[in-house]
């Protein structure tokens, strides 16, 4: 067990504490037991599931909150599939990144009204799909198709606002969800000029109330 | 001592009656014994399949649209139907379960439930794709008692209630017999529970909603429209995400209430249900003489045996959910009711051992889990034999990986052989005698793909069958009530 996870049980364990009160010191011996019977095997290897201590510990990890760097090294397409770096396309800006995924009709429904509800005047609006389509059926290019995919979204929902094809694996320690800890989109994640995390919207809003 | 039909037709054919001699008395044309099933006497191979005398097995075929009944003993194919015949567009068969039949090869009912394309493996979320194949639950019925064997609809269990769900189907047994189907799935969190009726009427339905800011999971009832007496709830309505998580992916961004519920299993003893719910590695335990929760098991080795109720309000029973250590796939119990089993995956590859005789299931604890699958490997489904003296479960791979299947020992709870039946393996059922473990593997929706039949003791693959329909799922039509609690009902 790393420091990171033994630090990440022990929070859980008090946080269980303080929740139900029935979290016991049993728990906590369990999930080290388990932790250091996990074989060292790299996370590369084919076809290998992420360990918990990859993945913060928890299915529903604490992600990403207000000061923490926003890493911009993330892989990135734009909407006609071409690679493009986040950094270039914050720009020192403060800015309102929607992270959603087009399998899931919530996430999709936020944008239009996220457009509202963002004052362009104090930040830019940029939506996410962070994840691919699947070809196995027809075949094909996952990227073009993701792009492809949003192209139609866009124009459905009559959006404005710039989009962009986010890859996540959710398989690899490293991949964007795993990576920023998260589980629910849409996750709306609102970077100030200097990169950092203002703050994190997780699930759909009542953007009518709520103004960035 | 009493004798099934089954048991006399496997006995006929053991004394005598069967053979060379026998089968040229027959001459050319149907066996006088069946309508339409062919009398493999004679053939080369009748020597290696006659033991199987007595097992149909249903096969849907998810790529194919099809289902199909098996005579394992000749082999034939008895019947098969296209749900495109039903006027659905991409027809997806996902899960089945089988009711009871004393004679399958004259006739018995099952149950399968349909998937739109947004489905593991396939994905296909692009925009062509979006309303392409439904979610739906059929009641079916083979007829096997003319010159031309049919499967056919006897009921759109979806359009009868206004519901449409999509993964595991299982049927009560024990306390529950003859009483209740219940079909779940994991795109909607939902339940729904019927009655076994060829026009079916809803006894329950269920909804499981997460809240990822207080970490609390809401269980409720929800009910069908007063006026029409029906949900509101068919397609694609209702739906949290457009495709059911992938296995192993419950790690996947979602909807934030996203639970991915899927199946509901029954207690073989006691009047007990358990929904089992993939994200958040637990399952409800409900009452079915009330349909009231009573306990929520915590199934990850290091967390609690469970988690606690912090209220009940009307009709929703919210639990604390406080950490989540591992997702889980599919938990069931043993025939005799001894254990309930779960298997974990992705973040942790074990299998958790709960003893499950006490009525209150809040006294259910963990006393073991099954481990040794590494991080490559998940348990995934649960296939047990009428007896108990062995648990049998599916452990599914990523490619390049195969998966393999394994058989555990309940004295120890260890691994004590395994096989690896082909690529990309499904579930496992038992032949009606239990003395065979039937297997389907699919290939990844491509590839090399089949049925497999291993002796359940001696631990030899007696039997390999090839199919190109991409088996998810598959069913022994068990021969008796007692006979289903080792079928699609006490597990999946």
């Amino acid at each position: 067990m790393t420091e990171n996870t033994e630090k990440r049980a022990r929070t859980l364990i008090g946080a269980a504490k303080r929740r139900s009160g029935v979290f016991g010191a049993a728990t906590f011996a369990g999930l080290l037991a388990f932790s250091l019977s996990q074989p060292a095997l790299s996370a590369q290897e084919e076809g290998a599931f992420p360990t918990a201590d990859e993945v913060g510990g928890d299915v529903f990890p604490d992600g990403l909150k207000a000061g923490d760097p926003f890493p911009t090294d993330i892989e990135l397409y734009d909407a006609n599939g071409k690679p493009v770096e986040l950094a270039e396309q914050l720009d020192g800006k403060r800015s309102v990144l929607a992270l959603f995924i087009s399998a899931v009709p919530a996430s999709v429904g936020e944008l239009k009204a996220l457009e509202k509800a963002v004052d362009t005047n104090s930040a830019q609006l940029l939506f996410l799909n962070t994840d691919q389509v699947g070809t196995a059926l027809l075949g094909g290019d996952k990227i073009k198709e993701t792009a492809r995919t949003l192209r139609v979204i866009k124009h459905e929902e009559g959006l404005k606002s710039p989009m962009f094809v986010a890859p996540n694996n959710v398989f690899a320690p490293n991949g964007l969800s795993n990576r920023l800890g998260i589980r629910g989109l849409p996750t709306v994640v609102v970077v100030k000029a200097d990169g950092t995390v203002e703050n994190v919207f997780v699930g759909s809003q009542d953007w009518n109330k709520r103004k960035i | 001592m009493s004798m099934n039909r089954r048991q006399f037709l496997r006995g006929t054919l053991a004394t005598g009656a069967a053979g060379v001699a026998g089968h040229m008395g027959l001459g050319l044309g149907a066996s006088p014994a069946f309508g339409a099933v062919h009398d493999a006497r004679g053939e080369g191979t009748h020597e290696l399949f006659k033991k199987f005398k007595g097992n149909v097995v249903l096969l849907p075929g998810k790529y194919s649209g099809t289902v199909s009944a098996l005579d394992l003993s000749a082999p034939e194919t008895l019947a098969w139907y296209n749900y495109g015949l039903d006027g659905m567009d991409m027809p997806i068969p996902h899960h089945i379960a089988a009711m009871p039949s004393a004679d399958p090869y004259k006739s018995f009912d099952f149950y399968q439930t349909m998937q739109p394309p947004g489905a593991p493996y396939v994905n296909e979320n692009s925009p062509e794709w979006r309303d392409r194949g439904d979610f739906k639950m059929y009641k079916m019925r083979y007829d096997g008692s003319g010159q031309q064997n049919r499967i056919s609809v006897v009921s759109d269990v979806s359009e009868a209630t206004g519901m449409g769900l999509g993964v595991h189907v299982s049927i009560g047994v024990g306390q529950n017999a003859n009483k209740y189907v219940a079909y779940a799935d994991g795109q909607k969190d939902m339940v729904l529970i019927t009655d076994l009726g060829d026009d079916p009427k809803i006894v329950k339905a269920f909804k499981c909603d997460y809240d990822p800011v207080s970490r609390q999971l809401h269980v409720s009832h929800i009910f069908p429209d007063s006026s029409t007496g029906k949900f509101d709830l068919l397609g694609r309505k209702g739906m949290k995400t457009s495709h059911e998580a992938m296995l192993g992916e419950e790690l996947m961004p979602a909807d934030p209430t996203a639970v991915f519920v899927d199946a509901w299993t029954w207690h073989p003893e006691l009047p007990l249900g358990a929904i089992l719910i993939r994200r958040l590695g637990c399952c409800v335990i409900v009452n079915t003489e009330t349909w009231e929760p009573v306990a929520l098991l915590s199934t990850a080795k290091g967390s609690p045996d469970t988690f606690p109720e912090v209220k009940q309000k009307g009709s929703t029973w919210t639990y604390s959910v406080p950490s989540v250590l591992t997702p889980l796939h599919e938990a069931g119990f043993t025939p005799s009711g001894e254990y309930f089993l779960a298997c974990n995956n992705v973040l942790q590859n074990n299998i958790a051992v709960f003893r499950s005789t006490d009525p209150d299931p809040l006294k259910w604890k963990k006393e073991a889990f099954v481990e040794g699958f590494g991080r490559k490997y998940l348990p995934l489904h649960m296939g047990n034999v009428p007896d108990s003296r062995w648990v049998f479960f599916t452990i599914w791979a990523r490619k390049p990986n195969n998966g393999y299947i394994c058989k555990v020992d309940p004295k120890t709870w260890k691994v004590v052989a395994q096989w690896d039946t082909g690529p990309d393996p499904h579930t496992c059922d038992c032949t009606v005698d239990g003395k065979y473990i039937t297997t389907v593997y699919s290939g990844h929706q491509a590839g090399q793909s089949g049925l497999v039949v291993i002796n359940a003791d001696t631990d030899e693959i007696v039997a390999r069958l090839p199919s190109p329909a991409g088996h998810h799922d598959h069913v022994v039509v068990p021969e008796s009530w007692e006979g289903l609690k080792s079928s699609r009902s006490t597990s999946v």
